[in-house]
């Protein structure tokens, strides 16, 4: 029962306000804070039940017999809820501040609270179709978040590419479930894992991964399905954190580990994650060394973090996918609130070579952003650096040694471009005053939707962020730090937790070199980059004369880095440019000379039958006359004929 | 002197198809009304013909339906011709022609 609470209180928060939203007007943030804070109560106070074998599971409903559909909270759900109702709660927290004074207060909280329930039942489900449902929903709550600021037409379209994209996804994830439910005939996860081990040859093991790494991809930004998620920080910051950060991005992750029995079936399927995901985190942090955009930065920083879980599961190292899955969620929250609470003083300004200097104006978001930086480049201690390095040593420990170069290479690169930010927002002098062209700012150089629309949407005012945007901040900043020591050593309580959970225990080959030795090479490499980004970026002599540094940057940056590699071009000319094609195809040819020339065949068909018709009524008597008297000799000509007159 | 029945029969149809030619050439609304009752008669004849061949009462009582039918349709025809007729200059079939499509 109480998990059935902790599922539908966001729910209940969500028509509450949606309903009334205009009658509780800032009350609100609070009702919609508080509902998911219950249900984060409710999550921990189910921990004892959760971690029984097995977990807790709640039946709710049985249709077309032998569909049960009902919650389940394991160990692996239960890491996933609590970080959906823990740092959502903190998100609703900060977003009170933040959105404080915005037209539509009351619908920004009911889109999260919408939101929060829809991603509780997608970990909560215990069966596939529930799973799916919760999939769609989470897309649906982004896509009303990302277009929040509806009469931004550059917030709509990015809204309606993510939800595009996603349903490429959806399309691929229910096929897989279609594949299930042929082969095995069931839908709970148990009766699957079940059943797959012997009902399923490797190939249809290997298609249903491949459908829902589709929908992973798409989910979870990878490439080639990335494009919507840099677009998709067009939504309020606290929406980019909650959704586009912490929980719904790395629902990939969550369906890989949650298949995990499946995944570690097919090694193929394994190697194909393993190498999308290496290939999206090095692709991502390289975009991530040319963004200009605050947000597009943690967006990209973002994509390539979730190509390091993607990596990490596909390779079989499950435990240190979902455990940088945690730590993420805590570090990327507190970066992108960091950054929320500078644009929010700025007046959306977003664009970072406007800002500099900020370490002096606002202590408190410099220090959170430096945690977070410190964390997610993993300088030991903190939270990233003990996931990252279960990641980075998990390809090695499963034989993959390309994998292996990507994860440090991009862990140097990672750090350089996070480095970069901080250098480039909060030292030197402030450059607001500063005008745009000295900076190299055209419209054509930032981002194709970003700076220039940040401002219409409300009256510029700077104010000082309020005291409830620095709390939850204040609290993101104590795991953001020291939740990593979870993973410390062998036998760590985070290996334990997970240990025997069903699936996780992939092969593990001997690794080439001991953990100590790889952890050396990886801090070699993010020293270097550290070291790349300050004498670029922080030097006295940089930050001396930022803005012609940063003018000569953004002339001289690489067109195919500008446009992340032409996959947006690549698209509109594949897809959209034929699709358009076929369109005006159907408007010049199939409507008119079709549709439209059928519809007016019929009607030209009715008309002359009428002009037959009408010839028969002459309106005269005797016409009608000879008409019956016509009929009659006809009856009379049948019966004749057909009967005769036998004599 | 017994007339055999098929002479009755073959005065009937003489006189059903001058009735229908009467109907179908004719203009004058009240003749085509006369050669209506000659339709009707003639059909009698029939009736009647047919029913004292075959020694059955039916065709005697069908006669008898005719006739009724045959003055009511008289005088409703008449009215509706009178009608008709009263606003137009003369009184032929073909100018009452309003229906043609």
């Amino acid at each position: 029962m109480l998990l059935a609470f902790v599922w539908l209180a966001p729910l209940a928060g969500g028509i509450l306000l949606w309903t009334f939203g205009p009658q509780l007007r800032s009350w609100a943030g609070p009702i919609g804070s508080a509902l998911v804070g219950a249900s984060f109560l409710a999550t921990c106070a189910l921990w004892g039940s959760a971690t029984v074998p097995g977990g807790l599971h709640v039946p709710l409903v049985s249709w077309l017999g032998g569909w049960n559909f009902g919650l389940q909270l394991d160990r692996l759900s239960l890491v996933w809820s609590l970080i959906i109702a823990g740092v959502g709660f903190l998100i609703h927290v900060y977003s009170i501040g933040y959105m404080d004074g915005d037209r539509a207060f009351a619908r920004f909280f009911a889109y999260m609270n919408f939101f929060v329930f829809a991603m509780l039942t997608l970990v909560l489900s215990d069966n596939v179709i529930g799973l799916l449902i919760g999939w769609g929903l989470v897309g649906l709550a982004s896509y009303f978040l990302i277009g929040f600021w509806f009469d931004r037409p550059s917030a709509v379209a990015a809204a309606r590419k993510a939800f595009v994209m996603n349903v490429i996804g959806d399309v691929g994830m229910m096929f897989a479930i279609f594949l299930i439910v042929a082969k095995l005939g069931t839908i709970g996860y148990a009766d699957v894992f079940a059943a797959a081990g012997h009902a399923l040859d490797s190939g249809t093991v290997f298609l249903i991964c491949v459908g829902l790494f589709i929908g992973c991809a798409a989910k979870s930004a990878q490439v080639p399905l990335h494009t919507w998620l840099p677009d998709a920080m067009e939504g309020p910051t606290p929406v980019s954190a909650l959704i586009h950060a912490a929980t719904m991005v790395t629902a990939g992750v969550y369906l890989i580990a949650r298949f995990a029995p499946l995944w570690s079936a097919s090694p193929e399927a394994r190697e194909m994650a393993g190498v999308i995901g290496g290939l999206t985190a090095v692709s991502g942090a390289v975009l991530g060394c040319v963004q200009w955009d605050i947000k597009r930065i943690l967006a990209y920083s973002t994509m390539s973090q979730i190509g390091y879980m993607i990596m990490g599961v596909g390779v079989g190292a499950f435990t240190g996918g979902v455990f940088h899955f945690l730590t993420h969620a805590f570090f990327k929250a507190q970066l992108f609130l960091g950054a929320g609470i500078i644009i929010h003083a700025l007046a959306n300004e977003q664009d970072v070579r406007r800002m500099g200097g900020l370490r002096t104006r606002m202590p408190f978001a410099f220090g959170a952003m430096l945690v977070g930086v410190l964390a997610i480049c993993g300088v030991p201690g903190f939270s990233g650096f003990f996931s990252k390095d279960d990641v980075i040593y998990g390809t090695l420990a499963s034989g993959h040694p390309w994998l292996y170069a990507v994860g440090v290479l991009t862990a140097g690169i990672t750090a350089y471009y996070m480095l970069r930010l901080l250098f480039i927002t909060f030292f030197g002098a402030y450059r607001g005053d500063v005008e745009a062209a000295a900076l190299g700012i055209t419209a054509q150089t930032s981002g194709p939707s970003t700076a220039g629309h940040h401002a219409q949407e409300e009256e510029p005012h700077h104010h000082a962020p309020a005291g409830l945007m620095n709390v939850p901040v204040a609290v993101l900043m104590l795991p953001t730090i020291f939740i990593g020591w979870l993973d410390f050593g062998e036998g760590s309580p985070w290996k334990r937790f997970f240990h025997s959970f069903p699936g996780f225990d992939a092969a593990v080959t001997t690794a080439a070199m001991p953990e100590l030795a790889s952890t050396g090479v990886v801090l070699a490499v993010v020293a270097a980059g550290f070291a790349l980004a300050y004498a670029r970026y922080g030097t006295p002599a940089a930050l001396r004369d930022a803005v012609t540094r940063l003018r000569n940057e953004t002339l001289g940056t690489p067109p195919i880095l500008v446009h992340a590699y032409y996959f947006d071009a690549a698209y509109e000319a594949i897809f959209a440019r034929s699709a358009r094609a076929l369109g005006g195809c159907f408007d010049r040819v199939v409507d008119p000379h079709v549709i439209d020339a059928g519809v007016r065949e019929v009607a030209i068909s009715a008309e002359w039958l009428g002009h037959l018709l009408r010839s028969f009524q002459t309106g005269l008597v005797r016409t009608y006359a000879l008409g019956v008297v016509f009929g009659v000799a006809c009856f009379v000509a049948y019966y004749a004929l057909a009967f005769g007159v036998s004599r | 002197m017994i007339v055999a029945p098929e002479n009755y029969v073959a005065l009937s149809a003489v006189l059903f198809t001058i009735g229908v030619v009467g109907v179908i050439a004719r203009r004058n609304p009240l003749i085509m009304l006369m050669s209506i009752e000659l339709l009707f008669n003639a059909a009698n004849l029939a009736l009647v013909t047919y029913a004292r061949a075959w020694v059955n009462n039916v065709g005697h009582i069908f006669a008898f339906l005719v006739i009724t039918v045959a003055a009511a349709e008289a005088a409703i025809g008449l009215a509706i011709v009178a009608v008709t007729f009263r606003n137009l200059p003369h009184v032929d079939a073909d100018d009452a022609a309003v229906l043609k499509g």
